[in-house]
C-alpha cells in the first residue's frame, strides 16, 4: 500500500513538473521577457476567485428562491447580482489593462537576505489593490500591496529572499488584483529578466579562530588598540609569494616546517591576502562565508587586501585578485565569490 | 510621485484584519440587514439580535482602543448560540417553517460576525447578509421597501469593496458601487423582461401570516377596527374607460346569510354539492365595464368586484352569491381581470331553501326590534315601503355614524337601535337586515369595500371631475358593510342604511370629522386627516401612490402571461433561440458600454488640466517611450534632453529646442501673444521629432 502510494505521489509529481514545464514554455511565448510590459488582453489573465464561485452559487440560490416564491423582486435582484458579476469582471480587467511596468535592475545581496527590485509603474488613471510577488517565492510572504496607485509614476520595491549563493535569474513577477469586489482575480506573470547576484552568507569566526581576522572579539582592529610602533610578533602563516623576505621565519624554515612568514600585530601598510585554504572549515561553502565576512570587515576598515582562491581540489583554476581597497574592489571580490560554481561530486 | 508601499506580510497567511472604519460599516450593515426583516422576526429574537450587536460594538471598541481586558469569551458565545437555537426550536411549531428559517438565518448572521478571523469568514458574512436582504423581500415588496433594499445592497457592497481599497473614502466607494450597479442594471432589466418565468420547482413553506382585511364573520364592532388601518387593500385600473360614480363603487367581498344573534357569517356549503354543480353563470344585461384588480396579499381567498362581476380567468371561481374566490390563498400580490354589469339583476328567482335561510332570526333575541317589525309589516304592506320606512327612521332620528361606538351587551341590536343610537356601518346594516327579516323580507349582510381613492397622478391632463385613466386605490378604511333585500321580480337589491345616516360616506367618502376621529384613535402624529388637509403633502402622497401602483403593475405583477404577450408583440413567435440571442446581445452591449466609459474617461483625463504645451511634450515623451527611452519622473527636462541627445543624436537639435520652448512656456509668465509664438515653434519641433521617429 505504501509502495503504491509512493509510486502514485511520484507520478503526480512528475506530471506536475511536466505540466509546469509546459505552462512555462507557453508563458514565455505569450509573455516574453522584456524590461517594459504594457498590460493588455494579451498578458492579462482573469478568473473568478473562490468567493466568485460562491457568489454565483448564492445567486443561483436566490434565483431558486425567487422562482419558488414566484417573487419578481427577488428574481430581479438575482438578475441584478448576476449581471453585476459580469460588470465586475469588466472592471477587474480595466483596473489592470493599460498598466505599464518597467524594471531592469541587477541586484546584489547576501544569502539569506532580502534583495529589493524596484519596479516602476506608469498609469493613466488611479488603480487599486495591486499585489506583487515573485513567482518563485510563493505568495505567502514577500507580497507587496499597493492599495492605491495614483495616476503618473509609482515605484515599488519588491523583495526577494536569496536562499543560496550564486547568480540567478529570479524569474517572473506575478502581479495580481482582486479589485473591485473580490469576485475575480486578475493577474499577469511578467518576466523582467531580473538578475540577482547572491554573495555567500557572512559567517563570523569563533573566538579561537579569531587570530585569522586580525581583529579582536569586539570587531575592532587589534592593531589600533595596541600602542602604535610596537610590532609585536603574533603568528606564523604560510608564506605567500610577494611577501617581504624579511618576514620569512627562517628558524622554522631551518627546522623543515616549511616556508612561513612572521606576522605582527601591526600590519598596517603591509599587504594582506585572504586565502580560501586558510579558512577553518572543511566545507567549501562555509569557507566562502568566512571569506565574505573578512572581505567586508577589511573593506570597512579600509585595509588593503587581496583574494586568493586555490581551487585545485575542485578542478578549477585558481582565482587571484590583486590587493587593493575601496568599494569597487570589495564588490569585485564578492562577485567573484558569488560566481564560483562547483561541480557537485557524486 | 512615489507611492507609499506597505509590505503586507499577513495578507494571505491567515490573519485578516478589517480597518476600523470598515468594522463599523459592517456593523451598520448588520443593523440594516436585520432591520429589513424586523417585520418577520418576533420581538424576543429582535431583542437577542440587539444584544448581539451591542456586544459586538463593545468588542470593536475594545479591540481598536488597545485595551487590555477582553470581553470575548468563546464559552459564553457558545452558550448564547445554543440557547438561541433551542429557543428557535421550541417556538418553531408556532412560527412555521419559513419564519423559523428566517429566525435561524438572522441569528446565524449575527453570531458569524463575532468570528471574522479569515477572509473567507468575511465573505460568508457578506453573502449571508445579502441573503437576509433578499429573504426580506418575501414579506414585503412595495416600491419604497425595494428602494430601501437596493440602498442596503449598496452599503453591503461598499463594505466589501473597502477590503480591496481601504484608503478610498466611503463616498468614493459608494459612487463606484452605484456605478457598478447602474452598469449592471441594463442586463438585469433585459433578463427580467425576457428570461422565461419558470414555475416553482418545489413546494415552499409560506409565512403563517395573519389574515388581513375582512373576515368571514362580522359582529357590529369589527369593521370599525379595520377602518383604523390605512393599509392598501387593492387597486383597480379601469383601463382609461369612465369610472363609475363613487356611490356605485360597492366592492363585494362576502355575502353573510347566517345570523346567530351575535354575528353574521357565511353559509358553509357542502363541498360535494359544489363539485357536482356546473360553474355559476350569472344573468347579464346592460352595459359592461372592464377593469383590472391588483390585490395586496391578505392570506385569504376572497376577491373584490363590482356586482355583477364575470371573468374568464380559470384561476377564479364565481360563487352563487355573486362573490369571487381565488383558488389559491392570496399570499402575494395578484392581478386579475373582471367584467362587471352594474345594471344586471341578482338572482331574480331564489330557492325556497335560500329564502328560508334569509328569513331566519332567533326569535326573542331582540324583542323590541321584532315588535317594531311587526308594526311595520302591518303598516306597510308593500315591502319597498317597509324598507323605506326603516331608512327614514335612521335618517330622521338622532343616529350617529362613529368609529368608536359604545359597547353593546351581547351585541344586542335592540340596545343599539333604541338606546345608544351610535354605530358604524355594521351596526346599521345588521339592524336593518334583522328588521327586514323580522318583517318578512329576505335580507342579508354583504361586506366589502366602498369607493376608493381616485389617483390620476400618473395620467397627464386629467381632472378629478372627469375621472378617466389613472387608478383607484382602495384602503382598509374603505371597508364597508351593507344590506341586500330580496324583492320578488327584482331579485336581490342593495340597500345601504349608512347612506341614510351619513350620506357623505356613500357619496364621496369619509367626512373630515370621521378622519379626525380616526387620527385621534390611532394616536398618529401625522395621520391621514392631516395628510389630506395639507395640499402639497396630499399631492405628494398621491404621487407616491401612483408610482407604487406602476411598480406593482409592471414589476410585481409581471407574470408569465404578460411576458408571453409582450414578447409575442415585440418579436413575433416566441422561440428559445430568440431569447438567447437577445440576452447575448444585451450582454455584448453592456460590455461595449463599459469599455466606452473607460475609454472616454481616459481621454477626458488626458485633456483635462493639461496645458497645450504640456500636451505636446507628453506626446513626444510617449513617442520616445515607444522607442525604449523613458523619462524618469524626477529628471528635469533639460537633463533628459541630454540623454535623448546621447541615444538619438538625430533628434538632439529638435529636442533641445522643444525642451527650451517648453520650459519657457511652463515657467515664465508670458503674455498671450508671446505664448502663441512659442507654441507655434513648439508645434513645429514636435512635428519634426515625430517625422524623425516615425
Amino acid at each position: 500500500m505504501n509502495l503504491f502510494s509512493s509510486i502514485l505521489s511520484k507520478k503526480t509529481q512528475t506530471t506536475k513538473t511536466l505540466l509546469k514545464k509546459h505552462v512555462n514554455r507557453w508563458l514565455s511565448r505569450r509573455v516574453p521577457s522584456n524590461f517594459r510590459h504594457k498590460l493588455s488582453n494579451r498578458n492579462i489573465f482573469i478568473m473568478p476567485t473562490r468567493f466568485g464561485f460562491a457568489y454565483l452559487l448564492f445567486d443561483i440560490l436566490l434565483f431558486l428562491l425567487g422562482t419558488n416564491y414566484q417573487n419578481n423582486i427577488i428574481l430581479l435582484l438575482s438578475y441584478l447580482l448576476a449581471s453585476l458579476f459580469i460588470t465586475v469582471m469588466m472592471h477587474s480587467f480595466y483596473n489592470f489593462s493599460q498598466l505599464i511596468f518597467s524594471s531592469s535592475a541587477k541586484q546584489f545581496t547576501f544569502a539569506k537576505q532580502l534583495a529589493y527590485f524596484p519596479i516602476n509603474i506608469h498609469v493613466d488613471k488611479a488603480r487599486f489593490d495591486l499585489n506583487f510577488h515573485f513567482v518563485e517565492q510563493g505568495s505567502l510572504l514577500h507580497t507587496i500591496t499597493l492599495e492605491r496607485c495614483g495616476s503618473g509614476e509609482s515605484k515599488v520595491l519588491l523583495p526577494f529572499l536569496a536562499n543560496h549563493r550564486g547568480v540567478f535569474n529570479v524569474g517572473r513577477v506575478k502581479v495580481f488584483s482582486e479589485y473591485s469586489l473580490g469576485l475575480f482575480i486578475t493577474w499577469t506573470m511578467l518576466d523582467f529578466s531580473h538578475q540577482l547576484v547572491v554573495f555567500p552568507q557572512q559567517k563570523k569566526f569563533n573566538s579561537n579562530h579569531h587570530y585569522l581576522t586580525g581583529l579582536d572579539e569586539q570587531g575592532t582592529n587589534i592593531s589600533q588598540q595596541t600602542s602604535l610602533g610596537v610590532d609585536d610578533f603574533d603568528e606564523l602563516k604560510n608564506y605567500v609569494a610577494g611577501e617581504s623576505p624579511a618576514r620569512i621565519a627562517w628558524k622554522q624554515l631551518a627546522r623543515g616546517q616549511g616556508k612561513l612568514s612572521k606576522h605582527y600585530q601591526n600590519q598596517q601598510g603591509s599587504l594582506l591576502w585572504l586565502k580560501l585554504t586558510d579558512m577553518p572549515s572543511s566545507d567549501i561553502e562555509t569557507k566562502l562565508s568566512f571569506l565574505c565576512f573578512l572581505i567586508l570587515e577589511y573593506s570597512s576598515r579600509e585595509l588593503e587586501f587581496g583574494l586568493l582562491l586555490d581551487l585545485a581540489s575542485h578542478n578549477l583554476q585558481t582565482v587571484k585578485i590583486m590587493p587593493n581597497c575601496g568599494y569597487q574592489h570589495q564588490q569585485n571580490c564578492l562577485i567573484t565569490l558569488a560566481e564560483l560554481k562547483f561541480n557537485v561530486v557524486g | 510621485m512615489i507611492s507609499k508601499t506597505r509590505i503586507n506580510h499577513h495578507k494571505k497567511s491567515g490573519k485578516f484584519n478589517l480597518t476600523y472604519r470598515n468594522t463599523w460599516l459592517l456593523w451598520c450593515c448588520q443593523i440594516i440587514n436585520i432591520a429589513s426583516l424586523s417585520l418577520a422576526i418576533s420581538s424576543w429574537m429582535l431583542a437577542i439580535l440587539a444584544l448581539c450587536l451591542c456586544w459586538q460594538a463593545l468588542l470593536i471598541n475594545v479591540k481598536f482602543n488597545n485595551k487590555e481586558k477582553t470581553l470575548f469569551s468563546p464559552i459564553l458565545l457558545t452558550t448564547f448560540a445554543l440557547s438561541g437555537c433551542v429557543a428557535i426550536a421550541i417556538t418553531a411549531s408556532s412560527l412555521g417553517v419559513l419564519l423559523s428559517m428566517v429566525h435561524l438565518l438572522a441569528f446565524a448572521y449575527s453570531l458569524k460576525a463575532f468570528e471574522i478571523k479569515q477572509r473567507k469568514d468575511f465573505y460568508q458574512l457578506i453573502l449571508l447578509g445579502l441573503f437576509l436582504l433578499a429573504s426580506s423581500l418575501i414579506f414585503k415588496q412595495s416600491l419604497v421597501f425595494s428602494i430601501f433594499i437596493i440602498l442596503a445592497l449598496i452599503l453591503n457592497l461598499v463594505s466589501l469593496q473597502q477590503v480591496f481599497s481601504p484608503n478610498k473614502s466611503l463616498w468614493a466607494s459608494t459612487k463606484t458601487v452605484t456605478l457598478l450597479l447602474l452598469q449592471s442594471s441594463l442586463l438585469a432589466i433585459v433578463l427580467f423582461v425576457i428570461f422565461p418565468r419558470l414555475s416553482p420547482f418545489w413546494q415552499v413553506p409560506n409565512a403563517k401570516s395573519a389574515q388581513t382585511g375582512l373576515s368571514d364573520e362580522v359582529s357590529p364592532g369589527d369593521i370599525a377596527n379595520l377602518a383604523l388601518s390605512s393599509d392598501l387593500a387593492f387597486r383597480v385600473d379601469f383601463k382609461g374607460s369612465k369610472i363609475p360614480r363613487y356611490s356605485q363603487l360597492y366592492w363585494r367581498a362576502m355575502t353573510l346569510e347566517q345570523y346567530d344573534g351575535r354575528k353574521w357569517f357565511r353559509t358553509k356549503t357542502n363541498k360535494k354539492n359544489n363539485l357536482s354543480k356546473q360553474p355559476f353563470k350569472p344573468l347579464i344585461t346592460g352595459e359592461s365595464i372592464d377593469y383590472d384588480v391588483i390585490v395586496e396579499p391578505n392570506y385569504q381567498f376572497w376577491l373584490f368586484g363590482l356586482t355583477v362581476a364575470t371573468t374568464t380567468d380559470p384561476s377564479l371561481v364565481l360563487k352563487q352569491d355573486y362573490t369571487i374566490q381565488s383558488r389559491n390563498v392570496l399570499s402575494q400580490i395578484s392581478h386579475y381581470k373582471l367584467k362587471s354589469y352594474l345594471q344586471a339583476p341578482l338572482e331574480p328567482i331564489i330557492s325556497d331553501e335560500s329564502k328560508q335561510r334569509n328569513l331566519t332570526i332567533n326569535l326573542g333575541s331582540n324583542p323590541r326590534l321584532e315588535k317594531l317589525a311587526l308594526t311595520l309589516k302591518q303598516k306597510f304592506p308593500n315591502p319597498v315601503d317597509r324598507s323605506k320606512a326603516v331608512l327614514t327612521f335612521f335618517r330622521e332620528e338622532q343616529y350617529f355614524y362613529t368609529l368608536k361606538p359604545p359597547l353593546l351587551i351581547n351585541n344586542s341590536l335592540d340596545q343599539f337601535f333604541f338606546d345608544t343610537k351610535a354605530g358604524f356601518c355594521v351596526h346599521y346594516a345588521s339592524t336593518y337586515a334583522y328588521l327586514m327579516r323580522a318583517a318578512g323580507i329576505p335580507a342579508r349582510v354583504v361586506t366589502g369595500y366602498l369607493g376608493g381613492e381616485y389617483n390620476a397622478s400618473s395620467v397627464p391632463n386629467s381632472s378629478q371631475l372627469t375621472p378617466q385613466g389613472g387608478h383607484l386605490s382602495v384602503y382598509q378604511y374603505d371597508a364597508h358593510a351593507w344590506a341586500e333585500i330580496w324583492l320578488a321580480g327584482i331579485g336581490w337589491q342593495r340597500v345601504d342604511p349608512t347612506a341614510a345616516v351619513d350620506p357623505q360616506r356613500v357619496e364621496s367618502g369619509w367626512s373630515n370629522a370621521l378622519l379626525a376621529q380616526q387620527s385621534l384613535l390611532n394616536n398618529d402624529f401625522v395621520g391621514l386627516y392631516q395628510l389630506k388637509n395639507i395640499a402639497w403633502l396630499n399631492a405628494l402622497r398621491l404621487q407616491l401612490d401612483a408610482l407604487d401602483y406602476q411598480w406593482t403593475r409592471w414589476v410585481l405583477g409581471y407574470s408569465n402571461q404578460q411576458q408571453y404577450d409582450l414578447l409575442t408583440r415585440w418579436f413575433g413567435n416566441n422561440m428559445p433561440w430568440k431569447t438567447g440571442a437577445i440576452v447575448l446581445l444585451s450582454l455584448i452591449i453592456m460590455m461595449i458600454l463599459i469599455t466606452l466609459i473607460y475609454r472616454i474617461n481616459f481621454k477626458k483625463l488626458r485633456r483635462k488640466k493639461v496645458s497645450p504645451w504640456l500636451q505636446y511634450y507628453q506626446q513626444t515623451l510617449e513617442k520616445l517611450t515607444k522607442k525604449g527611452l523613458i523619462k524618469p519622473m524626477n529628471m528635469t527636462p533639460s537633463c533628459f534632453a541630454q540623454q535623448v541627445a546621447l541615444k538619438f543624436p538625430k533628434l538632439s537639435k529638435d529636442f533641445f529646442e522643444l525642451t527650451k520652448n517648453f520650459e519657457c512656456l511652463s515657467y515664465q509668465n508670458l503674455s498671450i501673444s508671446e505664448q502663441e509664438i512659442l507654441l507655434v515653434r513648439l508645434h513645429n519641433n514636435y512635428l519634426k521629432i515625430k517625422s524623425n521617429l516615425d
